[in-house]
């Protein structure tokens, strides 16, 4: 709601994330959970929505109604129109009746004469999602840091485990482990934050590239992932979106991570197990039965 | 880097592993191992142990090479060989013994072997892994099959697996063969899958 009455601003990330108690580490995972859409998208809908308003109920030349939905060119506005309606936005202007919606899961639209009331929120697929909560002990781990696209993290894994791997460090008990600093919804890909990581003793000291850090320990919501990396994305959407807001827990400030079961290297991508955590507030006491 | 693109033995050799459910025979090469023996339960300790032993080697090897920038492979899958005879579930399974084992290129030598024993002793890994060898081993002939289930059940599969050895023409020669292709602590057991290798001879 906030966003159509603040539509014409650009809409920071801190400020939403504010609004919706949330940190913006997480608020378009929560986001897109719930309404099934990035915010990103959903603010793209919500304008061109109201495109069909302001053509039907204005004399505004169909190149201000483009400027005023975010297009810079009166070609994108009506590519980007005639994509979602079928038509131009002059031959809409022609056309019989007022407003026009685009197809949405969350069920929210641009309402001319009101601000909407409330939404649906998602449920894709009827899988079932198994959510536990876990306190976990701070970790300590060996790190290489990577600052691109996730599909490029392999290269980062490889060079980590090769220098880990020849001090004897990987294989036995060491766990692999991704933190995710950003959020590929709001994060250019190229300046996406992601640290390769595998569990280490105290004896290590960090070297040339390679980090040390500690992973907080404390309450996680954890969540098994069953498939290939490039689908992550959806299961952080469930847990962030749908289990969490029923679960009645806040989300932590510090970063989501991944610990990977099974090794890409050997493993089918439909055979990969991650388990994704999310950090939890304490919740004080020491009474953990949730469900 | 220019390296030559990564080894994967199971690609490799696909004849050896690609595994129907339902039983087939297979003429399996000489091929080279990381092993290591012992005897106890599943899951018991000396078990996972060992298991912990062989990986910390494998991964050792492998990188170690890699970081001097010679041929890269993939480290394949754990397998096992049991010998408990030729029904298993005669036998208390404190006294099972296994070799546990990874396969390895041809190019992994000694020299490898014992540069990585060093390194993880050095690293104060438990002793276990100098029990880690290098192992050649030829079984022939085999009627394999993919098992998909819980290990407990894995007596099914193998009377199918007998009965079609029998039909051939071929009796077992043991040891049973089996190469995890699922990670039993997060598969539920029924999802399992497990090929079953069974050595055998003309009749």
């Amino acid at each position: 709601m906030h966003i159509q009455q603040h539509f014409d601003e650009p809409l920071a990330l801190d400020e939403l994330a504010a609004l919706a108690c949330l940190s913006p580490h997480h608020f378009h995972h929560v986001f897109t959970g719930m309404l099934g859409e990035s915010l990103a998208s959903h603010i793209r809908r919500l304008r061109l929505e109201r495109a069909t308003w302001r053509l039907k109920l204005s004399r505004t030349s169909v190149i201000n109604i483009a400027l005023e939905a975010r297009y810079e060119t009166h070609e994108a506005f009506s590519r980007a129109f005639r994509d979602s309606f079928g038509i131009s936005p002059t031959q809409y202007r022609q056309r019989e009746g007022v407003g026009a919606q685009i197809a949405a899961p969350s069920g929210v639209h641009y309402r001319h004469d009101a601000t909407p009331r409330g939404f649906w929120t998602t449920r894709r697929g009827e899988k079932a999602m198994t959510v536990t909560v876990k306190r976990l002990k701070p970790m300590r781990v060996a790190f290489m840091r990577h600052i691109g696209p996730y599909n490029e993290v392999r290269e980062t894994w490889d060079r980590l485990t090769m220098f880990l791997g020849k001090e004897g460090l990987v294989g036995g008990d060491a766990q692999f482990i991704g933190i995710c600093h950003d959020d590929p919804a709001v994060t250019p890909p190229d300046k996406i934050r992601y640290d390769a990581c595998l569990t280490v003793d105290e004896r290590f000291r960090p070297q040339d590239e390679i980090g040390v850090q500690a992973i907080a320990g404390g309450d996680y919501a954890v969540m098994t992932h069953f498939g290939p990396y490039e689908k992550l994305s959806a299961s952080y959407a469930k847990l962030l979106g749908e289990w969490l807001p029923r679960s009645g827990c806040n989300l932590r400030s510090t970063p989501c991570f991944e610990i990977y079961l099974n090794s890409p290297e050997s493993t089918e991508p439909e055979d990969l197990i991650t388990d994704i955590h999310a950090p939890l507030e304490l919740t004080g006491g020491t009474d953990h039965g949730h469900a | 880097m220019a390296t030559p693109e990564k080894i994967d033995l199971y690609k490799l050799h696909k004849a050896e592993y690609v595994t129907p459910k339902k039983p087939v025979l297979v003429r399996m090469k000489p091929a080279q191992y990381l092993v290591i023996a012992g005897q106890g339960a599943p899951g018991g300790e000396r078990f996972t142990t060992s298991i912990g032993a062989l990986y910390g080697m494998a991964f050792t090897i492998k990188m170690t090479r890699k970081f001097a920038g010679k041929q890269d492979y993939a480290v394949c899958k754990l397998e096992g060989q049991w010998f408990m005879g030729e029904d298993a579930t005669k036998v208390p399974q404190d006294q099972w013994r296994w070799k546990l084992m990874i396969r390895t290129p041809d190019f992994i030598g000694e020299t490898d072997r014992r540069q990585a024993v060093a390194r993880l002793l050095e690293k104060s890994k438990p002793r276990e892994v100098e029990e880690v060898k290098l192992e050649k081993i030829n079984v022939g002939t085999c009627v394999q099959m993919l098992h998909v289930g819980p290990y407990n059940r894995e007596y099914e599969t193998i009377a199918v697996m007998r009965a079609f050895a029998e039909k051939e023409g071929f009796t077992p020669a043991g040891p049973l063969h089996e190469i995890y292709l699922s990670d039993p602590r997060r598969v539920p057991s029924a999802r399992l899958k497990t090929i079953l290798r069974e050595p055998v001879t003309k009749t």
